[in-house]
Formats: C-alpha cells, structure tokens, sequence
C-alpha cells in the first residue's frame, strides 16, 4: 500500500470508529453503570486518536465525535465538541513532543482525558447557568468517571490501535524500533559518515 | 516547512474551538424553534430507524452486560427489600384498623384518576436511548409527532409518573424524566388536598424532594406522593391528576414542609412507557363545560388547593 493510500484510509478509518463508539455508547453503555457511573468512552476515543495520529487528526475526530453526540442525545450543541477538540489537539501533541511510551501511557492519558472533559463539561454548564446539581455527588460522579474510564482506557487503546493500524501516520512500533537503532548507533547516518 | 506545519496546526484548532464556540452560543441563544433545534429534530428523525436497529441488535449485549451488574447489586437489594417488606408489615398491622376508611379513599382516588386520564389517549412507546450524561436525565423513544405526541404530554408507566416529552420528530421524541433537573411536577401526599412543587434533590438527582407544601399536610413516612393535577387555567397542570411519583422517604424539614421522595418508578432501565396524548386540550374543554353550567356553581370546588404558583416545565 502506498504511503498516500494509507493516509487516504485513516479519515475513513476514524469516522467508521467514531461512529461505531457513539453508537455502542448511546446504545448500550449509556444503560450500563459501573461504580453507578457509566463508562464514557467519546473522551477515550478522542484522545487516543490523538495519541496516535497527531494534533491535527485528534481535534479533527474530537470535533466530530462531540458533535455527533450532542446531536444524538438532544443536548446543547458545541460543548461536548468544544471540550473533545481540546482532549484531541492535547494528546496529539503530547506524542508530537514527548513520544510517551510507557506501557501506562494510555491509562494515564485516559484519566486525564475523562478529567478534562466530565470537569470541563460541569465548568460550561456551570457558566451557561444551567439548574444542575452542585454537590459531593456531582465531584463524586467526576471522580468515579475518571477511574472507570482509567480501568477501560488500556483494553479500548488496544482495540483504537487495532482498528486504525496499517493507516496511522507513522506506526509507534516502528518508530521505537528505529529510535532503538539510533541509540545503538547501528543505523544511525551519523556511524555511517 | 516546520513553521508552515505549526501554523497549519494552529489555524485547524483555532477554527474547530471557534466553530465549536459559534454552535454553542447559537444554540443557547436561540429558541426551541430555532435552526439549530430543528438540526438536532431533523438528525433525531434520520437516526431514529439506526438507533431502533442498533436498540434491538445490542439489546443481548446489554442485558448480559445488566445482568452481571444486577447480580453485584442483587444483595444490596435483598437485604433492603428485606428491611422495606419489615416495614410495610408493620404499617399494614397499624393501618389494619383503619382499612375501611383508606378503602374507601382509595375508591375515590381511582375514580378520580380514572376521570382525569379518561380525555388522553395513550401511546405504548419503547424505550431507544438512555442519556448518558448525568446532566441530562433523558430518553428517547420511539414514537413522535406522527402518534399525536407534543411536546410537555405526559409520560407514564406501570409504576408511576416518568416524566414529559421536551422533544418531538415525527417517529421519535425525547422525555425528560421527573429526576431531570429542568422538570418539576406539581404534586401531593396522597390523601391530602395541599399540593407543593416536586423536583430532584439539589446534590442527589436521583432523589426528589416535594416542598412548598402548606402546613395542613401531614405527611409521614411511606406516604404516597402522587401528582396534584389542576384544571383551572392560567394554573393547568400538565400532569393529570392521580398518579403516583413515589413514597415519602423522610421529612426534609418540619419548619419549611419538605419531604423527601424516592421515586415509584424504576427510571434506570427503562423499557416500555405510555405518553398520554391530547389530554390539557380535553381538560380546558371540560372545565370550560363546567363553568357554562349554571347548576354547578362554579368548578372550584373540583380544583385542589394549591396555593403555589404552576411552575411545571422547565
């Protein structure tokens, strides 16, 4: 596969993923709950997107899954896109300039994720004056949110790489068996000057 | 180059939080009418058949996904049941000799609810999509504009009040449930005649609290809270009078007549609901009747005492 039908194939990946996670979201984990919380994938899936195809794809698919829920589930429109296009742009540069590795990485950047957007979401709507609950059990929602969503962020990673690899821009696991080569100054084009 | 790609990574966040921020702003400042509500109608309408498919083929996946979690809960729940059914045995021996009393009270609350449900017509409809927000405390069902639904129609079920319609498309339409922050009912303790305001506990959505209730009401726990219902308009309420919304859990505050509700409805799992349709158009012509008859002397006297203001909606 050419280097250009494989970028051509990423749009088309991501938006058969988001889809398909709204779907399985609103369908079947919106009547699921865990720790009475239900598990948010949309905030998962948008920075993983990020994590692992750049700035760039990560806001674009933030966008999108936001709007699609906010015009799904009837709610107002733009917040939901608004706080995903930041958790996408973020983990998307976090790979552009640290290039984490750990094993923990997507665990990590899952929580922060869900963080960002439960708190982001109380914060606008605090704002837009909407007559919501403000108590113990709301930063109680928030924080059971985010470590349900840290227990899945590991498996669903797994199954948003799977199902966009072959088509990411650079694959991670080629990039860190060529940064291993530099370090071992095999491959380096310095050793070879 | 490098400076050419950062530009490029600017400008697409700039345009996407500004485009998001635009959305936002529209839609909060627009009525219901507006375009951007009627997008929202129009998608509901599109996607309504895909949610009816996607429903039915992950409805498998979520009852086993369900099941696991009932049977983490299910001793929780046995043991509370336990200590409800200690309860009610209790109270149906102190109460036993009052029975021909509360017979008859219940006789008259099932005429008059009966009479009050009598001008809706009732639409079955299934339940699509939960909200899975715990801002929003909504579904989606599958009936809409095409069945008579309208928006603020009430939505009830086996069990008791579920809520009202906020959103209508022609094969779809959205309810927000009695829990939802924007919903209040006007309501009563059953058997009283003083109505107070129902909505979700400030801190605890999944717990109502009834308040502005007068001082006549004595409400104990266990009570049943049903709602009030009234036929004089400007005050018409849009929830007939007579159906049960819960059972009184603890008195809030003696000083200020607050109760603490829990709701008679299971809202969580929802599967089946009925709209009622057509009903506050049938109740003004009713009252408007009755007001013609010169022998009725007036149609106050049918009408609760509620003392508040109606401030059903949202």
């Amino acid at each position: 596969m050419s280097p250009s039908s494989i970028q051509g194939a990423l749009p088309m990946r991501i938006a058969a993923l988001s889809i398909a996670v709204v779907v399985i979201q609103i369908g079947v984990l919106s009547e699921v709950t865990v720790f009475g919380v239900n598990i948010e994938l949309a905030p998962l899936l948008a920075a993983f997107i990020g994590l692992l195809c750049g700035s760039i794809p990560g806001a674009a698919a933030g966008f999108a899954i936001g709007l699609l829920i906010d015009l799904a589930l009837v709610q107002t429109m733009g917040i939901t896109s608004l706080l995903l296009t930041l958790v996408g742009f973020w983990a998307g540069r976090l790979r552009e300039i640290r290039d984490p590795q750990g094993a923990l990485v997507p665990v990590i950047v899952g929580a922060a994720a869900a963080g960002v957007a439960f708190v982001g979401y109380a914060l606008i709507e605090f704002l837009l004056g909407v007559d919501a609950p403000v108590s113990l059990q709301l930063l109680r929602d928030i924080v059971l949110g985010v470590v349900v969503d840290s227990i899945v962020a590991l498996p669903f990673f797994l199954i948003v790489r799977r199902a966009l690899q072959g088509s990411m821009p650079e694959d991670p696991r080629r990039r860190r068996r060529s940064r291993r080569a530099y370090s071992t100054g095999g491959l380096s084009p310095l050793s070879r000057s | 180059m490098y400076g050419k790609t950062v530009r490029r990574r600017r400008m697409v966040l700039a345009l996407l939080v500004v485009l998001s921020i635009i959305l936002l702003t529209a839609y909060f400042g627009e009525s219901s009418s507006g375009g951007l509500h009627s997008v929202q109608r129009g998608f509901m309408t599109v996607v309504s058949p895909i949610q009816d498919g996607a429903n039915a083929v992950l409805k498998p996946v979520r009852s086993a996904v369900g099941w696991f979690g009932g049977m983490l809960k299910a001793k929780d729940e046995a043991n509370k049941l336990r200590s409800e059914l200690a309860q009610l045995r209790k109270s149906v021996v102190a109460e036993r000799s009052d029975r021909k009393t509360l017979e008859e009270g219940r006789q008259i609350a099932e005429v008059d609810s009966h009479t009050q449900l009598a001008g809706y017509r009732r639409v079955a409809a299934e339940v699509l999509v939960a909200s899975a927000s715990i801002w929003y405390e909504t579904i989606d069902i599958d009936k809409g504009s095409s069945e008579g639904i309208a928006v603020n129609d009430p939505v009830i079920n086996g069990e008791g009040l579920v809520g009202k319609v906020t959103a209508v498309a022609p094969e779809a339409a959205q309810v927000s449930l009695i829990t939802d922050s924007a919903v209040k009912v006007s309501a009563r303790v059953a058997g009283s005649r003083q109505a107070g305001i129902l909505q979700p506990k400030v801190g605890n959505p999944s717990d109502l609290l009834l308040q502005y209730l007068s001082g006549k009401s004595k409400a104990a726990e266990n009570d049943l809270v049903e709602t009030s219902g009234t036929v004089e308009s400007p005050y018409e309420s849009i929830f007939p009078a007579g159906i049960p919304i819960g059972t009184v859990t603890s008195i809030e505050s003696e000083s200020s007549y607050a109760v603490n509700v829990r709701p008679a409805v299971e809202l969580h799992g929802l599967d089946h609901v009925q709209v009622l349709t057509g009903g506050p158009a049938s109740r003004s012509s009713l009252a408007a009747g009755l007001a013609s008859l010169p022998s009725v002397g007036g149609s106050e006297g049918s009408a609760p005492e509620t003392g508040v203001a109606q401030v059903e909606g949202g």
